[in-house]
Order: structure tokens, then sequence, then C-alpha cells
């Protein structure tokens, strides 16, 4: 019990820091795939007290509500993570919080911020499946949902699904909106899009979602790791060529459609799935 | 004492009725119905208390019900000759000639077969029929005087319209306490009656369409429900229930021969619950006042389908068929769900997702494990109170803005605050954690776990769930920041909406009472085996765990922080939305500044996806799938 608890407060604490860092260091990589000198590793916390500081504007007042119900929710699931929870509960926690995103994006008449949430509707849409399957399938190997499960067992995930870690992958590009799927919102204003599901959000209230899609950052890598939860040198190496990766495919690609989204993240998803369960089956 | 419970919850309703037909006085009417939905409640809650029992009536109401059954049949028989209707003509015809073997030829010794019994199951099910549809029946009170007040009667219609609702209640109750099938049969053609009578109502040339199409989409359920009690009779050599789910196993192991009755049983429940191939009895039941629709789909009706296949789950528990039954639950899970995120009509989006969750459920009995079952009766128990609930939004709405589009309740919080958020609130006991509808359906996925067919259907379906509600409930809070003054509406119509959305709160946090006093032990009963175990009244068990209690205290005190940063931002801190263009703002909507000075206001709507969920296109695939299935289920199943 007390250890959880010390977990979890590590988890709130710690978590975002990371988070925060590992924004950095992907601005700074990215930078450097451009041939551009790039902003310090600690600009991203910059950025967010800067915005702390700012007077809050709204809108509609339900923004700020869902503004804070959202880093409550990515929050909780990191929490959660941390103290070997279920999954799929890990899961609707996250919902959660997205689901509050999303409806403070639909409050505001603002065009921008509407196709935004319809956008960001559609990346749940294909995003969700997928990870639902990947944690069917870690299920599937350790008997049990809970992230305690598969900390017991002997050998690394990966080998059981290393289809399944692609289509986790996939579902994380989409979840963190990294480019080819930067459809409902992109890291800086695009011209179609301006900024998508967060146009509407601004000063402390734009602190509360850079803040939670860190934890969101963390959530992911976490779930990365799961794959490799024999040893922490293994975790690690693996959540950085997972997110070496994604910074990658992030610069070298062009957004995509949504319908492209949805077929691919589908058809895929399920393709990969069938067959490393048939692979699982034949072991 | 018993005597008395079982007289109000079945008996009364019918005598109230009765009264209610011939009664054309407003005010009195009013009282009746309050004072009825007030003794049905608390007659439930005494019932609940009193927990298990086993009843036999008056030999006299064997031979009533006897009766009863011949009269309904030769109604739906008249209703086909008038409307020419083959199929209700002809099976209605096999009804009578099938009801005169049993009850004359087959069935030898009338009245030695306990008419009643109760377990924690049925208890549950009285529970919801007796409050939920009580409370719908009270909100019917202002709903149809207003109904009507629009429609421009000049006789009003209340008395036959409020005599087919408390009949409902007490025939639902009926059929959920029967132990002698017959008795059942007779219940559940009195809600296949009581549908008919109902869904017509308005008689608009709509209305008798669909009206008719419901009775005989439902009489091909009771006639496969009275065939199956024939052949039931035939292999078990008894109708009582009781015996059939202690004996009914062994038949089941055996031969398979009891599969036979039990298809057609659950195929029965089935189209009483409105699933594929039969939705769209349901969805065409929206013609009808808003009432209806409530009770049809949350606490009545379609209810009484599920509830057979979840009572007979036990039976075939570990067959073939029950596998069968599973993956059509769960294909049509996630098909209606699919049809329902195409919808921009409210009511169809409700009844979508209403035959969605009852596929749910369905799936649920067919995995029929003691986690599938808990999250079976679970599911039934949230999915009445939050679906009641929406539905009597969209019908308070409705009269309102006169529009049931979820388009026209863009900033409908401006119009009508109080409902919008009662409505929010509907909306997210649905799909959100940590509410009693999340926690069955993380029950019914967990349970589908190593069967991966199932979980990729169930994992699909609800993805699509999450976009068709969410867009929904934010859509509704897009208004202009100025405060919005509440809206006035009839008691009758604003004490049911806050109480089922109090219960709706309430319930799901007691879900781990709720599981301990009245779920687990029905399942160990059933299965010799209770699913969870209950740590700080979090449900554990080896496969996972739902922290009912950290989760509702910690998204609730996010919450709470969260609305009390809400409620600091000012007036003078709300700015208008970033639009791209010159921006121009008339009565506090904002719009742009047009050529000519023109204002154009801002429109959006909402992706429905037409090429993925048109419900023409979709509905056809659907309907062959789900009977290849079924057709599956009898033959590689059953035989």
């Amino acid at each position: 019990m007390i250890t959880k608890i010390i977990l979890a407060i590590l988890a709130l604490v710690a978590a975002p820091l990371l988070g925060a860092l590992i924004t950095g260091v992907d601005r700074r990589i990215t930078a450097w795939l451009q041939s551009r000198y790039g902003p310090p590793i600690l600009q991203p916390i910059y950025d967010v007290l800067k915005l702390l500081g700012k007077e809050p504007m709204v809108t509609n007042t339900w923004q700020a509500l869902c503004a804070y119900v959202y880093i409550v929710g990515a929050a909780l699931s990191v929490v959660l993570l941390f103290t070997g929870s279920d999954l799929l509960l890990i899961f609707f926690v996250l919902t959660v919080g997205a689901v509050f995103l999303v409806m403070g994006a639909l409050a505001s008449p603002s065009p921008y911020s509407q196709i935004g949430g319809q956008r960001e509707l559609l990346q749940m849409l294909a995003y969700e499946p997928l990870l639902i399957l990947v944690f069917a399938a870690i299920a599937m190997v350790t008997g049990s949902f809970k992230v305690s499960a598969v900390f017991e067992q002997t050998r690394p995930l990966l080998y059981d699904l290393p289809l399944m870690y692609i289509v986790l992958g996939y579902a994380l590009t989409i979840k963190l909106r990294k480019s080819p799927f930067d459809i409902s919102a992109s890291a800086h204003a695009h011209q179609e899009l301006v900024r998508g599901v967060y146009t509407e959000y601004s000063g402390p209230f734009l602190a509360m979602i850079e803040i939670a899609h860190w934890y969101e950052v963390i959530l992911v890598l976490g779930l990365c790791a799961l794959f490799w939860s024999t040893s922490v040198v293994g975790m690690v190496v693996l959540v950085a060529v997972t997110y070496l990766a994604e910074i990658i495919v992030d610069n070298v690609t062009a957004r995509l459609t949504w319908r492209f989204m949805l077929k691919s993240a589908v058809g895929m998803g399920l393709v990969l799935t069938l067959v490393n369960m048939l692979w699982l089956y034949a072991q | 004492m018993l005597d008395t419970l079982v007289f109000v919850t079945v008996l009364l309703p019918f005598l109230v009725a009765a009264v209610l037909l011939v009664l054309r006085e407003q005010n009195v009417r009013k009282v009746i119905l309050v004072a009825t939905a007030g003794v049905l409640a608390l007659a439930s809650l005494a019932m609940l208390r009193g927990g298990a029992f086993i009843m036999s009536p008056a030999p006299l109401y064997d031979t009533l019900i006897t009766l009863g059954d011949f009269v309904i049949l030769f109604v739906v028989l008249f209703v086909g000759i008038k409307r020419k209707n083959q199929i209700i003509i002809w099976l209605s015809v096999a009804q009578i000639i099938g009801l005169i073997i049993l009850d004359f030829f087959m069935v030898k010794e009338h009245g030695n077969i306990p008419a009643f019994f109760a377990d924690d199951l049925s208890l549950v099910m009285v529970l919801i029929i007796s409050i939920v549809g009580s409370l719908i029946a009270v909100y019917g009170i202002g709903y149809m005087k207003e109904h009507e007040e629009h429609l421009h009667l000049t006789k009003s219609k209340q008395p036959q319209f409020f005599f087919f609702i408390v009949l409902f209640l007490g025939a639902m109750n009926g059929l959920v306490l029967a132990n002698n099938l017959l008795w059942m049969y007779f219940f559940w053609e009195c809600t296949t009656l009581c549908s008919f009578m109902l869904i017509g109502h308005d008689d608009t040339e709509i209305a008798r369409k669909n009206a008719e199409r419901a009775l005989w989409m439902n009489v091909l359920g009771g006639t496969a429900f009275l065939f199956g009690i024939i052949l039931l009779q035939k292999v078990v050599g008894t109708l009582s229930l009781q015996e059939i789910l202690a004996r009914g196993p062994e038949f089941a192991v055996a031969g398979g021969a009891i599969l036979v009755p039990m298809f057609l049983l659950v195929f029965a429940g089935m189209t009483k619950a409105a699933q594929a191939p039969f939705q769209s009895w349901l969805t065409g039941a929206m013609v009808a006042p808003t009432p209806v629709s409530a009770l049809l789909h949350s606490s009545t009706m379609v209810k009484a389908g599920v509830y057979i296949i979840v009572r007979l789950a036990p039976v075939y528990a570990g067959t073939y068929f029950s596998n069968f039954v599973a993956l059509f639950g769960a294909f049509v899970f996630l098909a209606t769900a699919c049809l329902a995120a195409g919808q921009s009509n409210g009511k169809k989006i409700l009844a979508y997702s209403t035959i969605s969750n009852l596929a749910l459920i369905i799936a649920c009995a067919g995995i029929n494990t003691p986690a599938a079952i808990t999250a079976a009766i679970l599911l039934i128990l949230f999915h009445a109170i939050s679906k009641a609930l929406m539905f009597l939004c969209v019908g308070a709405i409705e009269q309102k803005i006169g529009s049931r589009d979820i388009e026209d309740m863009r900033g409908l919080f401006a119009v009508m605050p109080r409902t919008a958020l009662v409505a929010i609130i509907g909306i997210m006991t649905m799909m959100l954690p940590p509410f009693g509808m999340l926690m069955a359906k993380w029950m019914a996925i967990e349970s589908a776990h190593g069967q991966f067919l199932l979980m990729i259907m169930l994992a699909l379906g609800s993805g699509v769930t999450v976009l068709f509600w969410c867009r929904w409930a934010g859509l509704m809070l897009g208004t202009p920041v100025a405060k919005a003054k509440p809206e006035a509406q009839d008691i009758t119509v604003r004490a049911p909406l806050y109480i089922l959305a109090g219960l709706a709160l309430v319930v799901s946090f007691f879900s781990p009472v709720v599981y301990n006093s009245l779920v687990a032990p029905v399942v160990k009963m059933y299965y010799k085996a209770a699913p969870y175990a209950l740590p700080y009244g979090n449900f554990d068990s080896p496969v996972g765990i739902f922290l009912v209690y950290p989760l509702f205290l910690l998204l609730g005190l996010g919450f709470y922080f969260a609305l009390k940063q809400a409620r600091k931002v000012t007036a003078a801190q709300c700015s208008q939305p970033y639009m791209c263009g010159e921006q121009q703002t008339v009565d506090g909507k904002p719009g742009f500044l047009g050529p000519l000075g023109l204002h154009v206001p801002v429109q959006s709507g909402n992706y429905y996806l037409e090429q993925f969920f048109g419900e023409t296109m979709l509905s056809k695939w659907i309907n062959v799938i789900a009977l290849a299935v079924l057709v599956i289920m009898l033959f590689g199943g059953a035989l």
C-alpha cells in the first residue's frame, strides 16, 4: 500500500517533468533533422510557465472545465499505470480526458475548433480499438489485464507479440497526433487547421493541456516499456528506439487524410492482430 | 405479506389501468398515476427486502391466464385480418393451434406448478420496472398534456394511453416473476399487444405502419416462444422455469435435445430485444410519444427479451449454441453502434444505441461465465436508468425546440440549461468511468478475454460508441458566455429527470453494494462461483481490477476542482472565438461580416461518415449477416 502511494506521487510529480524533457529532446532532434539549431531542452517548461502567467481568456466557461478535466484524466491514467492497475481501466480513464478535450473544442463555434473536435473524434475512433486489441493480446499472454501481471513474466512480451508492438506504435502515433496523423491538431499552427482542437484554448488553460500532453507522452512510453518488462535497461532501450523512430516518422511524412487513417488503422490493426494471434496459438 | 406484494406489483397495475381507461378527469388521473408509481416503487423495494420466494395463487387464476392467452391471440388475429397482414394472421393462427395442443393435450395437471418464483435476478428486474417504469409513467402526465395541446385533439386520448402504459408495467412485472412458462407466455403476449397499441397511439399513417411492423415481428417472436415451450414440455416434461434451470444443464450436456427449444426461446428474446435483423421495429417505434419510447427502450419490452436470454443462460452454458449467441451479440453490438454513429436524429441514435447495448448483454449471456453474467445483469440495470433518462431528456428538448435532431441542439445550454446538463449527465453515465455502464462494459470485455473474434468486435464497437456520445454532449455546450436562464418545466417532467439523473450517479457509486447483495448471490446460485472479490469495494479478480471508490474519489475531486476553476472565469475574461475572417456578433451569436455588410451566421455540422456508417447501405448487410448467424446457430449449434 505504502509503495503504491509513493509510486502514485512519483507518477504525479515526476511524469510531467520527464514528459517535458522528452518533448524538449524531441524538439531538438526535430530541429537537427531540419538543419536548425532548435530551442533549449527546457523550452517546453519555459513555454508552460509563461502560459501560466497569462490572463485566463475563454470563449465559453465550459472550456475551462474541460481543460482541467482533461489533465485530471491524463494524470490519473499515469498514476494507474505506475501503481500496476488494470490496463483496460487505464484506457477508460484516459478516455475521460480525451472526451472532455473534444467537448471543450466543440463548445466553441470557431470553425477550426469544431473541425478539430470532429477530427479528434475520428482519431479516437482509430486508436481506441487498436489499444484495446493490444491490451487483449497482452492479457492473452499474461492471463490478466493487470499491469502487475506483466512484470511477473519471465521473458519480454516483445518475443510473443512483435506484431502487436507495431500495432501499438501505430495507435500511439495517432494518439500523440504525430505526423502523418496530426489530423486534428498539429504541433504548430497550419493554415488549414490553425491548431484544431487546441484553437480556442489559451493562457493557463492551454498550459493545462500542454501538461496533460506530457502525462500522455509518459503514459504512451510506459505502455511501450511493458513490452520489455524483464529489465530496466531493456525498457529504456526499447522506449528510446521507439520514440526515435516516432520522431523520424514525424519528420519524413506529410499529413494524411482521416479516411486513410481510419481505413489503415482498422485494416492493418486487424490483420497484424490476427497474424500475431495465430502465431501465438501455433507456439 | 408476500401475496400482497405480488398482487401490488402484478395485478394492481391491471386494475389501475382499467380505472384509468374509464376515467376522464385529468387531475384525478394525475393523482392516481403518481400514487400508483409510489406504491409500485415501495412494493418493489419491500419485495427486494423479502428476498427469493415461490408462490402459487389460487387455481382460478390459471384458468384466467389461459382465457387471457386466447383473448390476446384472437385480438391479434383480428388486427391481422383488419390490416390484411398475412404474416400476423397465419402466425396468430399457428399460436392458437399450438396453444390448444399445449393447454388441452400436453399439460396434464394444471396448477401443480408454482406460478411465480423470484430470485435476485427477477427482483432486480422488478425494481427496474417498478421504479424506472413508474417514473416514465409520471413523466407521461406532463408530456402528454403538452403533446395533445400541440396536436389540437378535440377528445383526449390519454385514458387509452395511460391504460396501456400502466398495463405494460404490470405485465412486465408478471413476466419477470413468472415461474410457469405458460404464465410467462401470457405476459409476453401482453407486452406485445401493449407495445403495438402504444406505438400506434398517434394514429398517423406512419404510426399505424410502424405499429403493424412491430406487431408482426413480435408475433413471430411470440410464436417461437410458444413452440419453444411446447418442445420444452416434450423434452423436460415440465413448464416450471425453476425445474428447467435445475435440470436443463443435464439435457444440454447429454444430447442437445434441449437446445432446439432453447434456440426458439432465445430467438423470441432476440426479436423482443429488436436485434438484427428485427431492429426496424424498435427504430420505427420512435414515432410514438416519447414516454412510450422511453418505456420500450429502458425498463420494459426490450428488457423482457434480454431477461429471458440471461435467465436461460445457465441451461445452455458450455454448449456450441452459447458460443454462437455470444458471436451474434458481439456482431450486433458493433453493427448497430456503427448505425448509431451515422445518425443525426437524436431518438434514432438512442434507438440504435439501445439495440447495441442489448446486443452486448446478449453477448455476455453467450459468453456465459460468472463474470459475463454479472456484466449482463449490471448492464440491464444501469442501461435502464441512463437510457430512460436520455429519452426523457430528448422528449423534453423536442417539445421545447421542436426538433429531435442533434444538430438543432447546438448550444442547447443557452435555451434549456437544466435539461441540457441532465442530458450531459446521462451521456457521461453511458460512456465514462467510474459509472456503472462503463464498469459493466469493462467486465464484458474482460470476460471475453481469450476469445479473440469477440474481442475484436467489442473493441471496435466501444470505439464507435464513444464517437457518437461525445459529440452529442459537446455540441450542447456550445453557447456564448452569457448566463443562461433556467427553463420552466412541469414538475411531473422535471422530477423524473432529476430523480433518474440522481439514480444514475448514486447507483453507480454503490455498484459494489449492488453487486454484493443482488448480483453475486444469483450468479453463485447458478454458476457455483462469484467472479469478483471486493477488497476496499474494488472489483478484483485474477483477470483484472476495477477501482470503484478511488476513481469516484479522484475523478470526483478533479471534477470539483475543474468546476471551481471554471467558476472563477469572469465575464471580462470572455472573448470571441477565432473565426479567421472579419467577425460580427448579432444577438450574441458569432458570425462573419459578409459582402455588402451582410451578416453571415457561423454554421457547423458533425461528420456522420455516410460512406462508412450510412444506414441504407449498412442495414442490408447487417441483416444478411445477422440472419446467417441465426441460421448457423440453429443448425450448427442446436442440432
